[in-house]
């Protein structure tokens, strides 16, 4: 690959003042973003009778989508493919430039496609997310910590229930392929850069245009179907839900070009010498985690197309009344939601294997096995989606063989413990953060994965299935699991990312504060679910009251701990110690390379001549 | 380790300490303004106590309560400019929070203006939970409604739960002809409505719901979207104080 | 280091009996096996205890079912956690703390008989789950046709945000539903909206309501005592107060209770 600094000769640092890329950033995103947006809703409307539900949601539909156009077509992110469509392309100069060569800050506000900006502005992005959803769990806590409470009426439960969902969601699906996939793999593997930048920069912006959209679901009285979004109920929702249906469609576009792109990365662009089993093993659950995304994504942007063509033109795709079905999108939606579970476990778990052998200072654990548990979670979990409907009244002969191949999923997450707890035994683990976060990992995902034995079991099921007992369980896969890894991510790439270490007095603090009431919270949500409370309930019966009023107080230790955590990235970025080189003394690619890291991270190519696990004495 | 470090290091304790109270001041404020929205925007509607009446649970105190059901909220003067009003959606007026006096025999008066015409679940048809089992239609005794010959319903209902007693009232509202109706939408005056009238006896203090099973969220499916997902038209609680 | 070597290779080597002992007596080895069994017996007396304490009283042959199946799955995987947290809290014990990295750890880099092990037993503890769910799984459907013929038929009916419930064979619609001990009985389940959950608590049943398509569960009540009828499956505004409750009677009382309603005795 030649390097962009080789096309443009000996100009360091370009000036392609005449260019209208150069005039494009953020701000005219959002301005004609918004043009778009509201100009389109006031056009739609005016000759529409508004009071009819089919014609608020068409016009409410249109301007969320002209609204993302708008502002990708306001940040520039046309210019190239338009450039192609009339036989050119950008010149050299420009794509230095898109590449925030010499921008300073304002290279985060533009269509950047370097990797590592797109890294720092999915990292931003997803703890401002994250934030969000806290929030609103939070207040979801508060409404529960006593039978009728009178804090939020239920039409705002029930919303905020359903965007703590999908934003959670959305938010976990790229807390660790985003902003580590981004900023980490490509130097991880010895690249310049990723396959498509431009992609990349698209895949961030896209996603981007779908907060706003998420977020006006409040200003349009909300959501009151749980981030499932169940067909019929979604169809008969009010005008916030057409917000939850751009949200998801838009975001299905996101992760489609993210998949393709980390994937196409590792495939083609990995240094020379590193064959597959000398890949990092963080890129591996990463790119099977993207991968997996690549078909699951697409059943639920369709099945949100349909829900939008139920709520806008008629159709009764999911209405029994003209021969639809609501089982259609519950299969739908299962279809991408349990390869979905992954998409969010498995880059989370990588990252606390490749962490592990740094900490402890041994090779890792049986690289086979570890590839051979991803593998066989990411296979098993397109088989696996019906169980989420053991209790639909769908076809209850085939309870069985799903039950079979949820089951089946235990053995290669057992492959997974074997690797850590192999990586672990006979070793001298260094107590820094991020290997606290693999013992947090261990517990979480031990309770998370035995309670989801008992929800797999069809009998256990009958009593178990939509209960808080369910919700416990997948918080501590999700949360416990998956967000304790991407979290030990954060803390062990920070001084790669910013250039200084994380405080680390407040790490530790925020960590057991967030532990300590992660367990406090779902045992007592356990409890509830044991005893028999519905989720997604706005009160509850007198008799939960003690297993709810515990689960609160947990919630707020949480709550302080992250807001420990965001203290500590925000001091820490602005005045935290310098960090060296390679801090942790780690053996991959992207400790060889300086911070800041030079806009195509490597000086000379490197060459790969082992795994990075070479840890360790030989044993005798 | 210097006296600089530690005093740099106490600094960035405090900034922190700051910042997290800084962090549960704006969660808290969320919470608020959450709760400021979820104020209900209606006035209650109590209900008078006059005089007892002997039932079978002892002599009780009598309460009267009286309701009307609009087919506009505009009409129901329940929905100011600020309580939400919403045209074309039928409402419950002047209130919808309902508050009954415990252990009482409560008659309610309900004065119903709308046009109907099939319920979902031919249940909410009958008479339920009232004395007898019936309400008056106009001075006629009726204990149910055919499927198509209702307007909207007042279906009572609340979480069982230990700390009150259940309370289950179910009462079908009579449709007013199209005719009638005719008035309405030639001339925007209401007909002269039905006079619905039923008794139920209150237990003890506690929290219930209210809502309507007859379908009136035009063009959503199974009618029940729209003002049917709202609070203040037709649903709302009941206090039993 | 080559003579060294040498010498190594002149020493008989160990009987795989001799390694095995030698491997049991090695402090790590003893560590984490007594930390192992410790964790499997706070697993152990948890399953014993967890479910019976919090689950509500079993009151159908499918609660029992159910709370038996979840405390046994609770001791299968009591060895599995005793595993895992013994090892995990051994090296936790052995940890190393300050700011320089500890020294390197030994390179063991796969060890396959251990990988081959686990992997067996890890599938083989699968494969009792899935044998034992689906033996359950059987029995049920078994009992179900073995009762259909003398079942009670109970037409079940979710309604935003009302059950309903009308028995055809007695001629009543309620809203509470009122069973009568040990016969077993049908719930024939619908929705005339969105889809619901249908859900009495302490039957240990649940199956969605759908709207024009009926889903059936049935289940045979074994105690007497209040019943808790919930929605499991969010439905719009009063998702929350979708409840109602019943009661398991004698069946003379049943008997009394439909006669009361207007119905007849079946």
């Amino acid at each position: 690959m030649t390097t962009l600094e080789h096309q443009v000769g000996s100009h360091p640092i370009p000036n392609p003042q005449k260019s209208l890329i150069t005039k494009l950033h953020m701000g005219t995103g959002l301005v004609i973003g918004a043009i778009f947006a509201f100009g389109t809703y006031y056009w739609l409307r005016s000759g529409q009778d508004m009071t009819v539900a089919r014609n608020v949601n068409k016009v409410l539909l249109i301007s969320m989508f002209m609204w993302s156009f708008g502002f990708m077509l306001g940040i520039g992110a046309f210019i190239g493919p338009f450039r192609w469509l009339i036989g050119k392309d950008l010149t050299a100069e420009e794509q230095l430039f898109l590449a925030g060569e010499g921008q300073g800050v304002s290279r985060y506000f533009r269509y950047c496609t370097d990797h590592k900006v797109v890294g720092i502005q999915y990292l931003v992005g997803v703890m401002a997310m994250l934030g969000v959803g806290g929030t609103l769990a939070m207040m979801i806590r508060t409404n529960l910590i006593s039978p009728g409470s009178k804090f939020v009426t239920p039409v705002i439960y029930n919303s905020l229930v359903g965007l703590h969902g999908i934003t959670m969601i959305v938010a976990m699906i790229v807390v660790s392929t985003g902003p580590f996939g981004n900023f980490i793999l490509p130097i991880m593997i010895g690249a310049r850069d990723m396959a498509f930048p431009r992609l990349n920069a698209l895949s961030w912006w896209v996603l981007f245009t779908a907060i706003p959209v998420l977020c006006s679901a409040w200003f349009l009285g909300g959501i009151p179907t749980g981030w499932t979004a169940y067909a019929p109920l979604s169809v008969q929702a009010g005008p916030g839900m057409n917000a939850f249906v751009a949200t998801i469609i838009i975001f299905a576009i996101s992760t489609a070009v993210a998949g393709a792109n980390i994937t196409a990365t590792v495939v083609t662009m990995r240094a020379k010498g590193m064959k597959w089993n000398r890949v990092p093993i963080f890129v591996i659950g990463a790119t099977m985690s993207v991968a997996l995304a690549i078909p699951a994504f697409p059943t639920f942007m369709v099945s949100m197309i349909m829900t939008a063509l139920d709520r806008t033109a008629g159709t009764t795709y999911f209405d029994a009344n003209f021969g639809g079905s609501g089982w259609l999108y519950a299969h739908l939606f299962w279809i991408m939601g349990h390869p979905e579970v992954y998409v969010i476990l498995l880059p989370g778990v990588a990252i606390l294997m490749e962490v592990a052998p740094v900490f402890v200072r041994k090779p890792l654990f049986s690289y086979t096995a570890a590839i051979l548990g991803f593998a066989g979670i990411a296979g098993l979990s397109v088989l696996v989606w019906a169980h989420h409907m053991y209790m639909s009244g769908w076809l209850p002969m085939l309870n069985g063989p799903f039950m079979v191949t949820t089951e089946m999923i235990s053995v290669p997450t057992g492959l997974i413990f074997l690797v850590i707890l192999g990586t672990l035994w006979r070793g001298k683990p260094w107590m820094k953060l991020p290997m606290l976060s693999v013992y947090a990992f261990l517990w979480n995902m031990l309770i998370g994965g035995v309670t989801g034995v008992y929800l797999s079991d069809v009998p256990a099921d009958n009593y178990l299935h939509g209960s808080m007992y369910v919700t416990a369980h997948f918080h501590y896969t999700l949360m416990g699991a998956a967000l304790t890894g991407a979290i030990a991510g954060l803390v062990y790439w920070f001084p790669k990312m910013t250039g200084r270490m994380l405080n680390e007095r407040a790490g530790y603090i925020s960590f057991w504060f967030t532990q300590i009431g992660f367990q406090i919270l779902f045992l007592g949500m356990f409890i509830a679910g044991a005893e028999g409370q519905p989720r997604r309930v706005a009160d509850y019966a007198a008799v939960y009251r003690n297993s709810d009023r515990i689960s609160t107080m947990g919630a707020y230790l949480i709550g302080t701990g992250m807001i420990t955590l965001l203290w500590a990235v925000v001091h820490s970025w602005r005045k935290g110690a310098i960090a060296p080189m390679n801090p942790w003394g780690a053996k991959t690619l992207e400790w060889t390379v300086p911070f800041p890291v030079p806009l195509e991270n490597f000086d000379e190519a490197p060459i790969i001549t082992s795994d990075p696990y070479g840890y360790g004495r030989s044993e005798k | 380790m210097t006296t600089t470090t530690s005093t740099r290091n106490n600094k960035s304790a405090i900034g922190g300490l700051i910042f997290v109270l800084l962090g549960v001041i704006v969660v808290s404020t969320v919470g608020v303004v959450l709760h400021t929205l979820s104020a209900d925007p209606q006035k209650k509607l109590y209900a008078t106590v006059s005089g007892t009446m002997s039932t079978p649970q002892g002599v009780l105190p009598h309460a009267f309560i009286e309701e009307g059901v609009y087919p506009d909220s505009v009409l129901s003067k329940s929905h100011g400019a600020n309580g939400g009003s919403h045209p074309g959606w039928p409402s419950y007026g002047p209130a919808t929070h309902l508050v009954l006096p415990a252990h009482s025999y409560v008659t309610m008066t309900l004065t119903v203006y709308d046009s109907g015409e099939k319920l979902n679940h031919a249940y909410f048809g009958k008479v339920v939970g009232t004395v007898d089992g019936t309400m008056t239609i106009d001075g006629t005794q009726v204990s149910a409604l055919p499927a198509d010959g209702v307007q909207h319903t007042f279906t009572l209902h609340g979480l069982p739960t230990s700390t009150q007693d259940p309370l289950f009232v179910n009462v079908p509202l009579p449709k007013m002809t199209d005719d009638q109706m005719k008035v309405y939408d030639d001339k925007g005056t209401l007909p002269v409505g039905h006079k619905v009238v039923f008794s139920f006896i209150t237990g003890g203090k506690g929290e219930y719901v209210w809502n309507c099973e007859y379908p009136c969220g035009d063009g959503t499916y199974a009618k029940f979207g729209a003002v049917m997902g709202q609070l203040g038209y037709m649903s709302g609680k009941v206090s039993v104080a | 280091m080559s003579s060294h070597d040498h010498e190594v290779e002149e020493v008989l080597p160990p009987t795989p009996g001799d390694r095995v002992i030698t491997f049991l007596k090695r402090k790590d080895v003893v560590q984490s096996f007594v930390l192992g069994i410790f964790f499997t017996l706070v697993f152990v007396i948890l399953g014993r205890d967890f479910y019976p304490k919090w689950m509500p009283t079993i009151m159908s042959t499918d609660m029992k079912a159910n709370e038996a199946l979840m405390v046994a799955f609770t001791y299968i995987s009591a060895p599995v956690c005793g595993v895992v947290l013994g090892i995990a809290t051994y090296t936790f014990l052995n940890r190393h703390t300050g700011d320089t990295p500890p020294e390197d750890g030994p390179a063991i880099r796969t060890n396959t008989p251990v990988v081959v092990v686990w992997g067996i037993v890890s599938s083989l503890m699968a494969l009792l789950a899935i044998i034992w769910g689906l033996v359950e799984l059987n029995v049920g459907s078994e009992a179900a046709a073995s009762e259909a013929r003398t079942a009670m038929v109970v037409e079940v009916t979710g309604s935003q945000w009302v059950w309903t419930f009308k028995y055809p064979a007695q001629g009543i619609e309620t809203h509470e539903l009122n069973l009568p001990i040990d016969q077993p009985v049908i719930f024939d389940v619908i929705s005339s909206d969105v889809n619901h959950s249908f859900w009495p608590v302490q039957l240990g049943v649940k199956v969605d309501a759908n709207r024009l398509q009926t889903t059936v569960v049935h289940t045979t009540p074994t105690k007497l005592g209040a019943i808790d009828v919930k929605c499991a499956e969010l439905c719009g505004l009063y998702h929350a107060y979708m409840e109602t409750t019943g009661q398991i009677m004698t069946a003379a009382d049943f008997n009394n209770w439909v006669t009361a309603q207007g119905g007849h005795v079946a």
